[in-house]
This record gives C-alpha cells, structure tokens and sequence, in this order.
C-alpha cells in the first residue's frame, strides 16, 4: 500500500474529504461575515449565535410543529433573517458612522444575550436531531465510507457559495453591493436604496448562517453554544481570506477546512490551533489577507 | 404561675447551656454551592445542584441544634482563578462552612487547596478526576459521587468481560481526558485487553469523523470516549452516522451523563452501555426523591452529580449536628464516623482519602421502544459494590492514609 | 398697478437660504440662488467657500441642512439622498466615484434609470467612443480623463434633467478640458439643466449661461455670461486671481 509521511493514502485522501466537508460550513460562514463586514463595516460576531439559531429553530420546528428537515431548511433561514433584520434595524444601524468596535461589541453582546436565553430556556447539553430519512446511509467510497448527509453538505455548500457568488459578482444587484461596498453615499445618491439594502444584505448573511446552522443540526451537537466555538475560526477565515473578500471568504473557507483535515491526521493536537499559525504567517506575509485588497 | 415561671427559666437554662456546649460560628451554619451556572456543566450541575442542596437543608429541617442553615451559591464558569477567590471570600469574610458540589476538576482542586489550607469542609460531586483522593486528599475533603476510577473501572470492565477485548481511544486532550483514559486503560489490560492506539483531540472538538475514521481503520473492537459533554455526544452522533456501529465497532461513553443521553436521544444512544452512580428509577426512593426535583425542575430528573449533592449535603448537616460544632476538622471526622444511609447511597462510608464508597451502576440505554416516556433512559444491568467500583485504599497515594 | 413682470424663465431648481453644518462646523450661510431649466449655471469661488458642500446639500448626502431647496416644485430638504435623485437630479462628484470592484460598463450602467428621456447606451457611446473600447477593463484602471468622462456619461442614462457636475476639468489637459466643454455644450442643447462647479472661469465662460459667485457659504453676485467681460476686473478681485 502507498505511503505518504506513514499515512496510507486511502486514509488521507478520507481525510482530506472530511476536511473539505468541514471547509463546507467554514465557507459558508464566513461568507455571510464578509458580505455584512463588506458593506456594513460590522464585524458580525453574532454570527456564531445566529448559526446556532438556526440549528434550534430547526429544532422547534421538529419537535413543536412536526415539520421535518427540508420545511426548516426553508423556514429557519427565513425566520432567522426575520429576526436579524429586526436587529440591524433597531441597533447595528445606529453604529455605522462609529468605529468598527462600536459594531463587534454591539453584537458581540448580541450574542452573549441570545446564547444566555437558550441557554437559559433550553439548558447547556443540546437537542436530539437526526439525519432526515431521505439522507441517511452512505457511499462506501473504496478509501472511505462517505455518509450521504456528508456529501449533501458538500453539495448545498458549494451551490450556496457559487450561487451567492454568481449573484454579488454577475448580476446588476451585485454591481449596487460592490459599488456600495465602495462608496455607499454616492451609490445612494444615484437612486438606490441603500439603507435598505443594507438591511436586506445583512438578512441574507445571516440566512446563510442559519442554512449552515440546519445542515449542522444533524450532525453537530445542538446546543446553545455551539456556534462560540466555531465563530473564532470562521473570524480566522475571513481574516485569511482578505475582510470584505467574497470569493477569498469562500476559498479559504474550503481550503482551511482541507488544512485541518491533513493536521488532525498528522498532529491531531494541533488540530485547533493550526488555523490561527495560518492566520499569523497569511498576515505577516500579506496583512490583507490572501485575496483582499490594501486599502 | 410560679411553675410556669420556674419552668420557663430551666427551659431557658437548658438552651444557654446548649448553645455554650456546641459552637456554630455566627450562630448558624452556612453552606456554599459553587458550581457552573452557564457553562458546558450548567445542565449535569448548575441550577440543579442548588436546589438539591435546598430540598436537603429543607428535608432537615430547615435548624441544627436549633441554629439556622444558609444556603448561598455561585457561578466559577469553570475557572480555577474564580473558584479559589470565591472560596476565599466565602470561608474567610462570609462565614461559610462548607462548600458543596464543585464540577471541573480545575475548580475543584483550586478549592481544595484552600479549604484545606483554612481547615474548611469542601464536598466533590460534579468533579471526576482522582487526584482529589490521592496527592490532593485532605482531611476536610470529600469526593462523594463518582471519579474516573469508578467510571473505567464500571465500563471497561464490563465491556472487556463481554468480549470488547481490543480498544481505541479518543481523548479529550487536557487532564481529565488523560486521567480517564489512564484508568480505563489500565483496567482493559489488566483484563486481558489490549489498547491498539489513541488520538487526542482538541477541547473542545465539533466534528470527530477524522478521529472516527482513524479509530475504525486501527480495527479495534471498541472505541473509548475519554471525554464528556458535547464532545461525547459530538463523537456518538456522528459515530452513528459514518456507520462505525454498524461496521461491527462498538463505542464505550466513558463518562456519560443522563443529560448527554437526553440530548443525543434514544434513537442515537440506544444500546450504549455506562456507568453511572444513581438513576432516578432505581426504587421507590430514587424515584420520590426525583419527582420532587422535577417538580422545581420543569420536569427534569436529577442528574448523579445533583443527587450526590442533596446526598453530601444532607450527611454534612448530621455530622454538623452530631459533632455541635461546624468547625471544618470535628465536623469531618463525625461525617467519617457515621454511615451514610439515604436513597443515593445504601451503606455509603467515608475513607481515610476522603472518598465517599458507594455502589455503582453499570447501566444499558434503552431503545426507543422500551422507553416509556421522558427521561425513562436506562435499565440497569448491574450494581457494582462501593469496594469493586472506586481504586483500593491502598492504591492511594493520598498521605492520609495509613498504609 | 406695480411694475410690469418680466416673463421669468422657468426655474427648475430654488434655493433659499441654504445653512449646512460638516459636525461642528457651519459650512453654508444662506445660499441663495435659483438655476432655470435648460440652462448651464455655475458656482464659482475659491478653495472651500461651500461650493461642493452646496452640490451635496442639493444631493441629500450632507444631513445636518436648513432652509429650502425646491425641485420643480417639491421640497427636498429633508429627504433622503436616494429620494432626491429619483426626482430627476444627478450628481458627478469631485472625486469621480468611479467604482474599482466593477468594469466599465458596469460603471456605467450602474445608476438605475429613474424615468424616461435619458440617452440610450448607443447614444452614450456615440458621446465617448472611448468608453466602447475599453468596457470590459475594471473601472479605476482608466485615464484621469476618461474616468471624468465616465463619471459624466454614466449619469445621462437615467432620465434625470438635471446634472451636478462638480469640477469636471479639475487637473485634465487642455485637450480633454476641451472634449469635456463640448460635451457640455452638446447636453445642453439637448434640454439637460446643468449645475456646475468651477474654479477655472475661463472654462465656465465657454459653457455656462450664468455665474452665481460664491464666498463664505453665501451667493454675493449673480453675473449673466453675457455680461462676463464687462465684469471681468469684478470677478477677479472674487476670485483672488
């Protein structure tokens, strides 16, 4: 059998899947964050709580209402978003012209609230969420035995991330989101929207997040602090990337997930830590990160 | 009316005499909680450890010798630092005489340090690691519930006994995961197994299918869980759904609380073997204990760790009272000498390390069907007796005892 | 009987005792001025007498504003930015704007078209040929000139009458300065009103019907073209040249 470093390579190329899935929800995060980050110059670190309400919206939906995984995959995001836009509405909106600190402590607070009351409401242990019926089972891959549910992930990511993708860079809509990411003033001097936009851009970062909260429910565990631990990574992801950076959020996403994957094989201790030496070397070499823009 | 006088001041006599006789200082005895009240052992400990140490003082009888009993309570979110200061405060400018339950073995030995250098009472319920009862013994120390000992020693056992004779581990990578894999460890090989490697993964972790994957291709029989909390129901959820189960491995929860097993539900914890040091549904005291917890609960049932501490609570207020004092060394020995008889702990005695000795429970998690409802999770298989369950006193590196 | 009316020409834009604060500090002090349809009107002054700060007040973009600023009628103090431009007014700042994360024909067609009446994209290329070439490069990687010429050509699309053109000839050769006269002289005569700011009178003489001079955030002299000669010493002594 062949070798690579010791590691037979059917085992790593499982490894470098389970990677790329992981990179799925990375993606898939931080590209929500760099949307908002991009355009309401909020780094959104209530993004993890959202993520997590996503999960337990999915969650409520099953156990008080019966609608199963694919209605919540609908009805979380929407609901979510609902419940973000109330939020930028009433107070991210108040911070614009303020230092970006002023944003990362409003909802970093944010978040602390929202966990604290599911915590408070639901206890610290989680919730039960199986993999829908349809999804179960898996491939026997020859060098892995793939989950279905894996692969789905894998998939609804990548459409996610391309989709979102198409939108912000192929259609006139996303020209009115880069150029406001630009220059917002003038973009709203031409005609448009823009405080609107900006409500409806941060409703959709934080859809994203609670889609990637759905697609997480079956197999993380459900709890309310679920999304704190991942938020720090998804952070180190879009510092990497480049802030503000679509395409570098989205890359990097997959490609941190990938590196990862390769250090739980090699030095599994490392495992938590290896993105954020990432994040040191990626910023001491380029301090805009790999795909942003010096400003 | 000279009679009633007469007796009116001999009764008054009787009661200065008494309170000259034991000494409760400030006239009363105060008992501290200090648990995690928002962290990842908020739901096993938290909130419901305080209100069994409630319904204990109440089932008291709200006095000792007449003196009131306190009850105060406090968050250590898991930090060692924020234990040992509140300890401090309580033990030192508040009067407190004992402080109770005390998850995480961090916090709990910060605490030890200082209860023991203030000759204070501290009683472990929610803390796992041995240490407590080996280096860092006191003699106004105890550890009532269960440690890593007891669990390895309940689940290796059985499972190695049952045919699980080669294992993997998955091991939380700080001390406690160590310690437990440790004690698991030893106890497969002494009997007759063998560890056929290990991965130690970051804490704490989401997703553990690399580590599943490299326990399945190590091909060992059983993959060890030397974690808790959500990284054990991480493990077991995604377990199931990379078909490790049904590729013929079986995992071992090493330290499984019923709260974890509520939280993964049957469907995914069925058929998981564990051990466990109380169940709600043992017998009628289990359980008439339990529906008076639920009730101030919104209908949870007690965790081990809550249980132990209406049982450690409970065992402190005899000894305070028989001993008529509340000083920390007088009142320690009284709760070594007297037996500890309630519904956690059927002849429960107290050790020279401070360890409380129990029976155990190896205990199955049923299938959806067997369950009748909420929180009806376990049968058990086995009780394994207080002396087969927790390390021999003279394994005990504790310098307490007399070897 | 008072004194016979002049037939007035129609005045597309009124503004009337115009304040405007930057924070702290009071920029504008009573602008009053009025720009008649179809006609090319210019603020000239020195350096940071309040004429690009007029522009942005006219525009919505500067918020702390009082006074008035009638729009075919309507009031726009008050209104948001985005509000006042579906009115018909569009704006080329100083800066230009031109946006870097998109090409130039996204530039171009960026601005959303408000009502009917505006050129067509052929009849905008026909304008700036130029554009045409270079329509797929991203749009900061243009020429000085040719993004002013972008800047201007991506505002004639969307049906506004009328167009804030703030020092569209500021640091261009005199060839492109030249282009940009012509082009201004073409819209004209096409029916657009247009608002400029200029320091280079010389320039303004070419194009405009009228001169509002402006110092210390107010209008002190309203000079027709026509009378531009006669009060050349005048203007100067304004203008500090």
């Amino acid at each position: 059998m062949m070798t690579i470093f010791g590691i037979p390579t059917q085992a790593l190329f499982g490894q470098l899947l389970l990677g790329l899935i992981n990179g799925a929800f990375y993606a898939m995060l931080s590209l929500g964050l760099a949307l908002i980050f991009g355009l309401l110059n909020i780094v959104n670190f209530s993004h993890g709580a959202l993520y997590m309400m996503g999960a337990f919206v999915a969650w409520l939906l099953l156990t008080y209402l019966g609608a199963g995984y694919w209605l919540a995959l609908i009805i979380a995001p929407l609901a979510v978003a609902v419940f973000g836009i109330i939020c930028e509405r009433f107070l991210l909106s108040r911070l614009y012209k303020l230092d970006h600190l002023y944003g990362l402590l409003l909802t970093f607070g944010l978040a602390l609230v929202i966990e604290g009351l599911f915590r408070q409401l639901y206890g610290i242990s989680g919730m039960p969420y199986a993999v829908p019926k349809e999804l179960q089972g898996g491939w026997n891959l020859g060098f892995m035995y793939l989950p279905i549910y894996r692969g789905w992930v894998v998939v609804a990511s990548l459409v996610l991330c391309l989709g979102s993708w198409l939108l912000i860079e192929k259609t006139k809509l996303g020209a009115y989101l880069r150029a406001a990411t630009e220059n917002a003033t003038l973009v709203q001097a031409f005609g448009i929207n823009v405080p609107m936009m900006v409500t409806l851009t941060y409703g959709f970062g934080v859809a994203l997040a609670a889609i990637a909260g759905v697609l997480a429910a079956p197999i993380y565990s459900v709890n309310p602090l679920m999304g704190s631990n991942l938020i720090i990574v998804v952070f180190a992801v879009v510092v990497i990337g480049g802030m503000g950076s679509i395409l570098g959020a989205v890359i990097t996403g997959f490609l941190l997930g990938l590196v990862e994957g390769l250090t739980k094989v090699f030095y599994p201790e490392a495992a938590s830590t290896v993105i954020f030496v990432v994040m040191a070397i990626v910023l001491l070499i380029k301090p805009a990160g790999l795909f942003g823009k010096r400003s | 009316m000279i009679m009633k006088r007469l007796m009116l001041s001999a009764a008054a006599l009787a009661l200065s005499a008494g309170v000259a006789q034991a000494q409760y200082s400030d006239n009363k005895v105060k008992i501290g909680i200090l648990t995690d009240l928002s962290g990842t052992y908020s739901d096993l400990a938290g909130k419901g450890t305080i209100v069994a140490a409630q319904m204990a003082i109440e089932d008291f009888g709200g006095k000792v010798n007449g003196l009131p009993i306190e009850l105060v309570s406090a968050d250590h979110q898991n930090k060692a630092d924020i234990a040992s200061s509140i300890a401090r405060k309580w033990y030192d400018t508040e009067g407190v005489d004992a402080i109770a339950e005390l998850v995480t073995t961090a916090a709990a030995i910060a605490v030890r340090e200082v209860a023991k250098e203030k000759g204070k009472i501290d009683l472990n319920s929610g803390a796992a690691s041995t240490p407590l009862t080996n280096d860092k013994c006191s003699p106004t120390g105890f550890h009532w519930t269960y440690d890593t000992y007891a669990m390895a020693a309940g689940t290796a056992n059985a499972v190695v006994k049952s045919g699980g004779k080669s294992w993997f581990f998955l091991t939380a990578d700080y001390a406690f995961g160590h310690n437990l894999q440790a004690q698991t460890e030893r106890v497969v090989k002494a009997n007759g197994g063998e560890v056929k490697g290990s991965v130690r993964h970051p804490f704490p972790n989401a997703d553990f299918s690399s580590f599943l994957l490299q326990a399945q291709s190590s091909g060992a029989q059983i993959i060890g869980l030397a974690n808790a909390g959500a990284d054990t129901i991480n493990a077991i959820k995604q377990a199931k759904e990379f078909g490790i189960t049904q590729g013929g491995q079986k995992l071992a929860g090493l330290l499984v609380f019923i709260t974890d097993v509520n939280s993964l539900g049957l469907e995914t914890a069925q058929g998981m073997v564990l051990t466990t040091g109380f169940y709600w549904d043992m017998d009628e005291g289990t359980r008439a204990f339990s529906k008076r917890f639920a009730e101030r609960m919104n209908g949870k049932m007690p965790s081990m760790v809550q249980a132990g501490v209406y049982s450690q609570v409970t065992h402190y207020l005899k000894a305070a009272a028989a001993a008529k004092t509340d000083e920390g060394i007088k009142v320690a020995d009284k709760m070594r000498e007297l037996p500890i008889q309630d519904f956690f702990a059927k002849n429960g005695k107290i050790r020279a390390d401070g360890r409380m000795v129990h029976d155990m429970y190896l205990a199955q998690v049923k299938a959806p069907a067997e369950s009748k409802g909420p929180w009806d999770y376990y049968k058990i298989m086995r009780t394994i007796p207080g002396d087969e369950a927790f390390q021999p006193l003279a394994e005990s590196t504790c310098p307490l005892v007399k070897k | 009987m008072g004194p016979p009316v002049m037939p007035e020409p129609s005045i597309l834009l009124s503004v009337k005792d115009l304040h405007a604060h930057y924070g702290e500090s009071h920029v504008l002090h009573g602008m009053t001025f009025d720009v008649p349809k179809g006609e090319v009107v210019t603020l000239l002054g020195r350096n940071g007498v309040g004429k690009t700060t007029t522009m942005r007040s006219i525009m919505g973009i500067v918020a702390k504003r009082a006074g008035s600023i009638r729009y075919n009628g309507t009031e726009t103090v008050g209104l948001p930015s985005n509000r006042i431009a579906r009115l018909g007014i569009a704006y080329c700042p100083e800066e230009r704007g031109i946006f870097s994360s998109l090409s130039v024909r996204e530039n171009l067609v960026l601005p959303p078209v408000i009502k009917p009446g505006g050129l067509s994209l052929e009849e905008v290329y026909e304008l700036f040929p130029r554009l045409l070439e270079r329509a797929g490069s991203q749009g900061t990687k243009l020429s000085g000139g040719e993004q002013q010429m972008l800047a201007i050509a991506r505002i004639l699309r969307t049906g506004a009458e009328m167009l804030l053109l703030d020092e569209p000839t500021e640091g261009l050769a005199p060839v492109i300065v030249q282009h940009i006269g012509d082009i201004i002289r073409q819209l004209r005569q096409r029916g657009f009103t247009i608002l400029l700011v200029e320091q280079n009178f010389h320039f303004a003489a070419t194009v405009a019907d009228r001169h509002y001079v402006v110092e210390h955030g107010q209008v002190i002299d309203m000079i027709p073209n026509a009378d531009l000669a006669a009060n050349m010493d005048k203007l100067k002594t304004y203008l500090g040249v």
